[in-house]
């Protein structure tokens, strides 16, 4: 038996010397990473599949974080002023049921923690592409949701104030485009749009139809459009775009112009997907998804973004596209040192090549040299390109399981 | 006789693993078999083939269950022209019924679509199927004549459970409703 003596000797002369010369130095526990300040080039994507919103940095191929959401397809919604980020979420309170209960979530941008939430009526709509089915004031006040009981309304939420505040009935109209301080616009069945406009306390103040504004029967607007400072761009099936001017005291239509000449036409040139348009505002440039199909494929995969100059409405380029990347249960598909020539090399051919682009939805960032992202629904990747010049710079991947919307909110550093 | 066969094919299985295992690792082999699959799937991506395990419910007056055309269980499925869903027919239902334990909404979005068998159109409706969550088998995105969400009874992105007290959508059935008259 070893005497007292012994152990100390063994606890000075070897314990504290190897502690002192370990290379792995002792850490601590319970630290959780923050988040730098907001930047251009930050992608949020959302996946149907793990409801949730990852948060990316496609600078740096950097995988920062998730805002989590609740079941069925969402929006999040992006705050300027504030670092928050607002996601309209639904949970049934047995998973798929029990109870029904429909909130406002509020996320802070800066830990990408909950902060609290806001109760709204259980009559969010869950369609299928969540793009403008909830928007944001221009005054960043007041978050409107689309509701969609086979009636339609808009829930209005007092976001600076943390509270509900009233439901506005939208007879037969639908979605939520933000359109001024506190004006929100819907679509109708007809072409026209069912404007509102509310109080300082968010209560309905007017309300207002515009005369049709486009053919829903012969060539409808998607509902994907998109906003370049106070012009929604909308783009009908044939590829017209139908501008729409927010700035004043009545929305205004301006003259059309299309993405297709004629030429483009005889090639049966069309634009469509899950997300198919994108805008960079400063710029005056819009990015539109394009494929080769017939009528009625408006929601087919790109295989070439178009960009456009708003002011001219010129053709700038056309990129062609490549896909995006492929993952399987968050692993990303790519050649590590185990993959014996020629696996490598032909992965690489099939990447860029041969697999059809496959492009659900892009987005734009907002900074002066904006990168296009791309995503398809059947992989957690992103592929990012050099707006300007088309060129395809990389993949980033995994960030998901699949891949839905995309947002590139930021315009600078926060 | 099949002991010493067994045994056999044991060992080669507990080699062929063991040097594999050495050889490879689990993240690689995890994103070949991948690979492979995306290859294999993306070529062509859709349509892809019969889901065997699909119940496969043949209706007269339309092409056999051998045509494409005439399989509930493929994208293909003549009644599928306007569908955006998972089919019914893979998940425990039919292309006319809902899986059991789920719910069939009674509101619902229609499309036209042409019977190859007797060149007539017909009114389909697309009955979603709740309160389970979503099958998951057999996705069909087809959009002849579907329109945008402001447009409802015409348009295959809205969830459509509804009426029934829950919105969770798990597959999507096609049924005739009759001719289609007057250019409906």
């Amino acid at each position: 038996m070893r005497s007292k003596g012994n152990w100390r000797w063994w606890f000075v002369g070897v314990l504290v010397p190897c502690a002192i010369w370990a290379q792995v130095k002792p850490e601590q526990t319970g630290q959780v990473e923050k988040l730098p300040s907001p930047h251009p080039r930050w992608v949020f994507a959302t996946d149907l599949v793990l409801e949730r919103t990852s948060v990316v940095d496609v600078e740096q191929s950097r995988f920062l974080g998730v805002v989590p959401a609740g079941y069925g397809t969402f929006l999040p919604l992006f705050s300027r002023r504030r670092p928050e980020i607002y996601v309209p979420s639904t949970y049934y309170s047995r998973r798929t049921r029990g109870e029904r209960t429909d909130v406002v979530e509020i996320y802070s941008t800066e830990s990408l923690g909950f902060l609290t939430e806001i109760p709204i009526p259980p009559k969010r709509a869950l369609n299928r592409i969540a793009l403008n089915h909830a928007a944001l004031s221009d005054d960043e006040r007041f978050v409107a949701v689309f509701n969609w009981t086979t009636g339609t309304s808009l829930s209005i939420v007092d976001v600076e104030r943390r509270q509900f505040v009233a439901e506005i009935d939208t007879p037969g109209c639908s979605l939520a485009y933000a359109a001024g301080p506190r004006r929100f616009f819907s679509l109708c069945p007809d072409g026209s749009a069912f404007v509102v406009e509310l109080d300082d306390e968010g209560r309905e103040r007017q309300r207002r139809r515009t005369a049709p504004f486009f053919n829903p029967r012969s060539d409808p607007v998607t509902e994907k459009a998109v906003r370049a400072g106070a012009i929604w761009y909308f783009v009908s099936f044939e590829g017209v775009v139908h501008p729409v001017d927010v700035s004043g005291e009545e929305l205004r239509f301006l003259p059309t112009w299309s993405l297709v000449d004629e030429q483009d036409r005889q090639q049966s040139w069309r634009t469509g997907g899950a997300q198919h348009l994108a805008a960079h505002a400063r710029l005056g440039l819009l990015f539109a998804l394009m494929h080769q199909g017939g009528p009625d494929t408006h929601k087919e995969a790109g295989t070439e973004v178009w960009v456009f100059d708003v002011r001219e409405h010129k053709r700038l380029r056309r990129i062609p596209l490549r896909f995006p990347g492929a993952t399987i249960y968050g692993f990303a598909i790519e050649p590590d040192a185990s993959w014996r020539w020629p696996l490598p090399w032909l992965w690489q051919r099939a990447l860029d090549h041969w697999i059809p682009p496959l492009v659900k939805s892009i987005t734009v960032t907002q900074d002066a040299q904006p990168l296009l992202i791309t995503a398809c629904e059947f992989a957690g990747a992103l592929g990012v390109y050099d707006a300007r010049s088309g060129e395809f710079l990389r993949r980033v991947q995994p960030i998901g399981w699949m891949t839905d919307l995309l947002f590139a909110p930021y315009e600078s550093s926060q | 006789m099949g002991n010493w066969l067994s045994s056999w094919i044991d060992a080669f299985c507990a080699n062929w693993a063991r040097r594999l295992a050495e050889q490879t690792s689990r993240r690689g082999f995890l994103a070949r078999v991948g690979a492979l699959l995306v290859g294999v799937s993306s070529y062509p991506l859709l349509p892809v083939a019969r889901a065997h395990t699909a119940r496969r419910e043949a209706v007269p007056g339309e092409p056999g269950l051998d045509h494409p055309e005439g399989d509930p269980s493929q994208c293909q499925y003549w009644r599928h022209c306007a569908i955006d869903g998972f089919l019914c027919s893979c998940c425990g239902g039919t292309q006319r019924s809902c899986p059991p334990g789920t719910i069939q909404s009674p509101v619902t979005w229609i499309g036209t679509c042409r019977n190859p068998a007797d060149g007539k159109l017909y009114i389909i409706s697309y009955n979603d199927c709740c309160a389970k969550h979503v099958c998951g088998l057999c996705y069909c995105h087809r959009n002849e004549g579907d329109k945008p969400v402001y447009y409802p009874q015409r348009s295959n992105d809205i969830n459509w459970c509804h009426g029934i007290n829950n919105v969770v959508y798990h597959c999507s059935t096609a049924i005739v409703l009759g001719e289609a008259k007057d250019g409906v």
